[in-house]
């Protein structure tokens, strides 16, 4: 009674049912052998975790690109504007109401080449010199579909110099996004292949190390589950950790590309960041576990 | 409480190491199995813990036919038992509270009971003093009497030692033995195979000799020949 201590803990002890205080007891032990599974690995731990994390970093970083890469397509794929440049010696308001008959064509908005100029010798401090920028407009079609049609129609005028639009520059990244989810595809399945790998003969390892012992739990009556959990979780935990050294490096792939999303001010996807991570840590601790659950099937007959 | 009814094993190079043995061991018996190297005791104890199944034939204990026992049921099995080895099997790495205490510690009881139970079962083979000490700190005797603690600290109603005094000298092997006795007092069936003749005939115990994997000999109050 004297202990506050103590009392605290026989009240909490009352208001839990007895069955599930043995689980807990259980579940407390299962994590000290857990620990003492990892403890007793040593130094190899280091080794498996840092291999563990420079893949996932690779896997992370691929992952986090592509994200990037898909918004940037979607960002250019939805500018429904096309830039076109007019000749030096073509009238600017003709080509505008000539290009506004076009159907599709919402609106036309002309730029004089002496505000582009402006504009730009603002942005990037430009020295004194002659404006080599022609007159611009710049065309809002109604939808997506219809751009082609459009740049198309507008590309037969004699006044029109060269023109560009966004979607364009959109199918080229979209083009490139495509491979870069194929390498994102193909480096999650070397990294699954390797992690399984990995856990496999770091578990395998284990396992013969405590031959004996396993053996000799066995013989005692130790159920088939206690001696696998702790192996599995061992496999889990090297994923997991892995992952959360991955982080570090990670981060500055992340910093690189919100710089870029800055700059070209593409809005990035709410959560990105948090879903590679969060896809890092369920990918690492799964497939760590995975590659312990697979090795117990193969190394430990219980 | 054990009922053996035909039962034969052979190994996977064809040589049988029991042929249709017919035997019944009362609840609260104490019996020594004898015999010859490569008689079968071995096997016959691997039976009964379910190392081994049998060839044909049924192994009854408490009324449950363990011949066939799904896996996931056999560390049950060996919880209702307490197996003592030659080699004693401890756990290196642990003192000998720790392996006294690691099976039931697995199943989530009380340290509070736990330590009750195994300072009670360190007190029955006179170990209470070494407690905090590691196997390889002990001698063979008294690691053995650390395997015997380990058997009865569940509470189990059988207790199997094959050759439990194998690698001990008559002395040390004597206090294994009177150990055993004391336990099969409080009422614990306990099975002992053994070479030691000196042994069998100074407890003059149920006998069981084995010879070439048959039952050759079942005498009570018996000696070794
Ligand atoms: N795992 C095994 N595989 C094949 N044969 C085995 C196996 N275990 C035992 N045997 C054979 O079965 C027979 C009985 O062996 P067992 O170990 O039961 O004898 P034992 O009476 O315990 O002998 P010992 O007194 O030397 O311990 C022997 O001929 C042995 O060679
Ligand atoms: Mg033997």
């Amino acid at each position: 009674m004297s202990n506050p201590k103590a009392e605290i803990k026989k009240q909490v002890k009352k208001h839990i049912p007895k069955d599930w205080l043995c689980e807990l007891r259980i579940l407390y032990r299962l994590s000290m052998e857990t620990v003492n599974g990892i403890r007793r690995t040593g130094l190899g731990n280091f080794v498996i975790i840092t291999t563990l994390a420079a893949i996932l970093t690779i896997f992370g970083a691929f992952f986090r690109t592509a994200l990037t890469m898909s918004s940037f397509a979607h960002e250019l794929g939805s500018v429904l504007e096309i830039s076109v440049y007019l000749k030096d010696n073509a009238n600017a308001i003709v080509s505008k109401n000539s290009i506004q008959a076009i159907p599709h064509v919402v609106s036309v908005n002309v730029i004089p080449r002496a505000n582009s100029w402006a504009d730009l010798r603002r942005e990037m401090d430009l020295p004194d010199m002659n404006n080599p920028l022609p007159d611009t407009l710049h065309v809002k079609v109604d939808a997506p579909e219809n751009i082609e049609p459009v740049f198309n129609s507008v590309k037969k005028m004699s006044a029109v110099e060269d023109m560009s639009y966004a979607q364009d520059v959109a199918k080229k990244i979209e083009a490139l996004n495509q491979i870069v989810n194929t390498i994102t595809i193909f480096v999650l399945i070397i990294m699954c292949v390797l992690t399984i790998t990995i856990i496999n003969n770091t578990i395998q390892l284990v396992i013969q190390a405590r031959k004996e012992e396993i053996e000799i739990m066995r013989l005692m009556g130790v159920s088939n589950w206690y001696i696998r959990f702790p192996l599995i979780m061992q496999g889990a935990f090297y994923g997991f950790t892995g992952a959360l050294v991955a982080l570090i490096p990670i981060h500055f792939v992340e910093l690189g590309l919100n710089n870029m999303h800055e700059f070209f001010m593409v809005p990035l996807p709410l959560y990105t960041q948090q879903f590679v991570v969060l896809t890092m840590f369920a990918i690492g601790t799964l497939f760590g576990a995975t590659g312990s659950f697979l090795c117990i099937k193969k190394h430990l007959q219980v | 409480m054990i009922q053996f009814r035909s039962v034969t094993k052979k190994y996977k190079n064809d040589n049988y190491a029991l042929k249709n043995i017919n035997l019944d061991i009362q609840s609260g018996e104490f019996v020594f199995v004898v015999g010859a190297s490569g008689a079968g005791k071995s096997t016959l104890m691997k039976l009964l813990y379910n190392e081994e199944r049998p060839t044909s034939g049924t192994v009854t204990i408490g009324g449950i036919n363990i011949a066939n026992l799904s896996n996931d049921k056999v560390p049950n099995l060996r919880r209702c038992m307490g197996i003592i080895f030659q080699d004693y099997k401890l756990l290196n790495n642990l003192s000998v509270y720790d392996n006294v205490a690691y099976v039931i510690r697995t199943l989530g009881i009380s340290s509070k009971e736990i330590s009750a139970r195994v300072l009670g079962a360190l007190k029955i083979v006179g170990l209470f003093d070494k407690m905090r000490a590691t196997p390889a700190e002990l001698s063979g005797g008294e690691q053995q009497r650390v395997g015997i603690a380990r058997a009865i600290v569940n509470g189990p109603p059988l207790v199997i030692a094959d050759e439990p005094t194998g690698n001990l000298d008559p002395k040390n092997s004597m206090e294994i033995m009177q150990i055993l006795d004391q336990i099969n007092q409080r009422g614990i069936t306990v099975i002992v195979s053994t070479h030691d003749n000196a042994m069998v005939d100074y407890f003059r115990k149920r006998v069981i000799t084995l010879d070439n994997g048959e039952i050759v000999r079942d005498i009570q109050a018996g000696t070794y020949e």
